[in-house]
């Protein structure tokens, strides 16, 4: 099997959310195959958290947004199985209890060759809005276990170390040619894209 | 006590100060008395407690009930077909060594840099545009081996592939040695691997078939070619051929067979493509052309013009291209603002400068010369006898008389007819020993083979090559390969016509230009063919110029034009005429053009 078919059998999720100001949030959700060609994009209307919601879920409320109601939502219309769920927003992790694949925060772009290990992981979009950054002299954020696969630096939740496991197996072959925090910044443009009304 | 001795006494104290030698002994009296606290007995005592009883009183607390509430999250689903070109594209991939070669490094271009596909504005279906959209970056495709290069495209490069492969209809007017052609194909390429196009015709000018085909095969080996060409019943096969993914065609071919199928009527082949790309498109600027006519005749799914002079004389130029790839969009009589703001989205245009910082330079030098004695009598008497004759026939004067005297004189400006004799030659003659001794190759134009042809006897001792419509085209691509490698070979003696366009001459760091064109964009074109991408050093331009000629008039004139070809360019289109005008050619010879409006040059 050449390397090429073997990657475009690899189907990958990559789930973000992005904050609009008063219109307020929105959703996206982007199946690629191995080739990071563009096989299902969902994505949401806005959705604005009640105030009660607001006061009652205090510091719960963005994973309860971000990952049971949108990530949700999105993740139960597609149509096809996925070998990850890739986001590179923490809050969406709290989708891992509702879906049965594993789930993994990007943390960072890949490293330059240049850039030493103990260097704090900036990719070269780390500067893209909604991007996890990680500085390793600062630990890792709680509840996070990190880990690298190729040139990416990943966490899966605390309780998920099976999840790391998965991911390595089932993404490590060429995860050192895919930049795992890119396709987030097209689903930023695609949500702007809707969010502007094309239709 | 003794004596004036004081004496201070407390209760229970004395004190005897060191020097007092007088104490007065006083008695004090302090009474003390004794009292009792009851802290003890206290704690022993119990503490009294009353008990009193209540009644309620009062309404029960109110509460509240909040409801949370589950957000509905509201969803739209988009699914793009899983590319059926890419299982096919991969076998292809795999039996190519060549296709699927790593990227190399050592181009410009930053490597984390991400060249996105936007969709364009005609595209309206949100799910149409969301699948451009949400393509991969260029680099990534690359990168995982999708698509392999021999060397790494220049960053403007990949801008240009992403601007071609989501557009039905686009102009890729970069300016030439820019990589007109390595685009295309590389865009071409990217839509058969991905499946989205199936059959693409090529059309160009003859001189430039062998050209297409060798890029081809250089930058996007795996894709099989053919050539439309032989006898009718070949060309008609080759026309039907199925399964082959790029044919290329050149213009003068394809006018022929669409005379052909005209008259055969409905007998006539069916064809179709996917995509037809017309390079050099300025060649159907004039609509009513049978070129354009033919170009238009196919019929297409997407069309793309490749040109460096998309404007060489008028705003109807442009028109006439666009009418190839959106007819109606422009027309004529429409404001050159308007013209802009429509095709802003159309047409992609870079120039050497915008994206190369480090493109050696082009040196200019005008060689003016004095004709020689000889040269000097015989461009006397021509001009004289011209004028007159131009003048005798007033107002029955047309253009055509007046071309025939300007190309009659230049001819004169390069040599002597009854001698041979050629101040230019003389001029070059020098010029050219000094390019030989340092090991460097020059290019000369003209606009006839017959001055090409006498250079070629002239210059014997450089061992001079010749590209010209004389000579045949099976022989012109070793005149290439040799021009290329051989140390010996260097003069390439080159018509404007054959060779102005579409070659890649970088090995030549001089360019003479023994005559001068019309038009300063066809110059351009020519001077192009050794300032372009792997130049390696600056390139000098030598004008040969005879003084007090028509030359020198023609020459006026056309610096005015460049000028203002720059000046058009540099304001995003406002497209005037720059050829030389009715008015203006007349002009040469102190004319005044005949009342009756004709064509202009």
């Amino acid at each position: 099997m050449s390397v090429a078919k073997a990657s475009r059998e690899v189907t990958l999720g990559f789930l973000t959310v992005v904050e609009h100001g008063a219109d307020g949030l929105f959703g996206g959700y982007l199946v690629l195959n191995g080739l990071g060609r563009p096989l299902e994009f969902h994505c949401t209307e806005p959705v604005r958290p009640s105030r009660a919601q607001e006061i009652l879920y205090g510091p719960t409320l963005r994973p309860f947004l971000f990952g049971e109601q949108i990530g949700g939502a999105l993740v139960n219309r597609s149509k096809r199985p996925v070998a990850a769920v890739l986001t590179d927003q923490e809050p969406v992790l709290a989708l891992r209890t509702a879906v049965d694949c594993p789930m993994a925060l990007v943390l960072a772009g890949p490293q330059r060759p240049e850039t030493n290990v103990g260097d704090p992981a900036v990719g070269p979009s780390a500067a893209s809005p909604g991007r996890c950054r990680f500085d390793p002299a600062h630990g890792a954020p709680a509840g996070l276990a990190l880990f690298t696969l190729g040139t990416h630096r990943l966490a899966v939740l605390g309780g998920s170390s099976e999840d790391r496991h998965l991911i390595t197996e089932r993404l490590g072959d060429w995860a050192h040619s895919f930049d795992l925090a890119e396709p987030f910044q097209r689903i930023r443009e695609a949500i702007e894209e809707a969010r502007q009304g094309g239709s | 006590m003794r004596s004036g001795e004081r004496l201070v006494r407390v209760r229970g104290l004395s004190w005897h100060p060191p020097e007092a030698p007088t104490v007065r002994r006083v008695a004090l009296e302090v009474p003390v008395r004794p009292f009792i606290t009851g802290f003890n007995r206290a704690l022993g005592r119990g503490v009294p407690i009353r008990f009193r009883r209540l009644a309620w009183a009062g309404q029960p607390p109110r509460s509240v009930s909040v409801a949370i509430g589950s957000t509905t999250v509201r969803a739209r689903t988009f699914l793009f077909a899983q590319p059926q070109g890419e299982e096919a594209s991969s076998a292809l991939a795999a039996s190519h060594p060549r296709a699927a070669m790593p990227t190399q490094p050592g181009r410009a271009g930053a490597p984390d840099r991400a060249t996105r596909i936007r969709p364009p504005r005609d595209i309206v279906k949100l799910e149409d545009r969301l699948h451009y959209l949400l393509q991969p970056p260029l680099e990534a495709l690359f990168r995982n081996g999708l698509l392999g290069f021999p060397v790494r495209p220049f960053t403007y490069q990949l801008e240009g592939i992403a601007f071609l492969y989501p557009r039905h209809s686009a102009v890729l007017a970069d300016e030439m040695g820019l990589g007109k052609t390595m685009q295309a194909i590389t865009a071409i390429r990217l839509l058969l691997r991905l499946g989205e196009v199936h059959s693409v015709l090529v059309v160009c000018p003859k001189p430039l078939v062998a050209n297409w085909r060798r890029e081809f095969e250089h930058w996007a080996p795996e894709v099989p070619v053919v050539v439309i060409q032989g006898q009718p019943a070949r060309r008609q096969w080759l026309w039907e051929l199925a399964g082959v993914p790029v044919k290329i065609a050149n213009y003068e071919l394809l006018r022929r067979d669409w005379e052909s199928w005209q008259s055969a009527g409905p007998a006539a082949p069916a064809i179709h493509f996917d995509l037809v790309v017309l390079d050099e498109s300025q060649r159907i600027k004039n609509r009513a052309s049978v070129s354009s006519q033919a170009v238009r005749s196919i019929s297409r799914s997407r069309s793309w013009a490749l040109t460096g002079t998309p404007v060489e004389n008028s705003l109807e130029d442009l028109v006439g291209i666009f009418e190839f790839l959106a007819p109606g969009l422009l027309s004529p009589r429409m404001r050159p603002s308007a013209v802009g703001q429509t095709i802003s989205d159309y047409v992609l245009r870079r120039t050497k400068d915008q994206v190369f910082d480090d493109l050696p330079p082009r040196l200019y030098r005008d060689a003016e010369v004095e004709l020689v004695p000889e040269q000097r009598e015989s461009y006397r008497r021509a001009e004289k006898d011209g004028v007159l004759r131009l003048s005798a026939l007033g107002e029955g004067v047309t253009i055509q008389h007046v071309f025939e005297l300007v190309l009659r004189l230049k001819q004169i400006c390069n040599f002597d007819p009854a001698t041979g004799a050629s101040a230019k030659l003389e001029r070059l003659e020098a010029d050219l020993e000094e390019v030989a001794a340092s090991g460097r190759k020059a290019l000369v134009f003209s606009q006839w083979v017959e001055t090409l042809r006498q250079l070629a006897v002239r210059l014997s001792r450089f061992g001079p090559l010749e590209y010209h419509g004389g000579v045949p085209p099976s022989r012109r691509e070793e005149v290439l390969r040799r021009f290329r490698h051989s140390p010996e070979a260097t003069v390439l003696l080159i018509s404007y016509g054959a060779g102005g366009v579409g070659l890649n001459l970088q090995c030549a760091s001089y360019v003479f230009l023994f005559d001068r064109w019309w038009n300063p964009a066809v110059e351009d074109q020519a001077i192009s063919r050794a300032h372009r991408i792997g130049t390696a050093e600056a390139v000098t331009i030598t004008r040969l110029l005879a003084v007090n000629t028509i030359e020198e008039r023609i020459q006026r004139i056309l610096e005015e034009k460049r000028e203002l070809f720059e000046a058009l360019f540099a304001s995003a289109g406002s497209p005037t005429r720059t050829g030389l005008s009715q008015k203006e050619i007349f002009s040469l010879f102190d004319l005044a053009p005949p009342s009756a409006t004709r064509q202009a040059a």
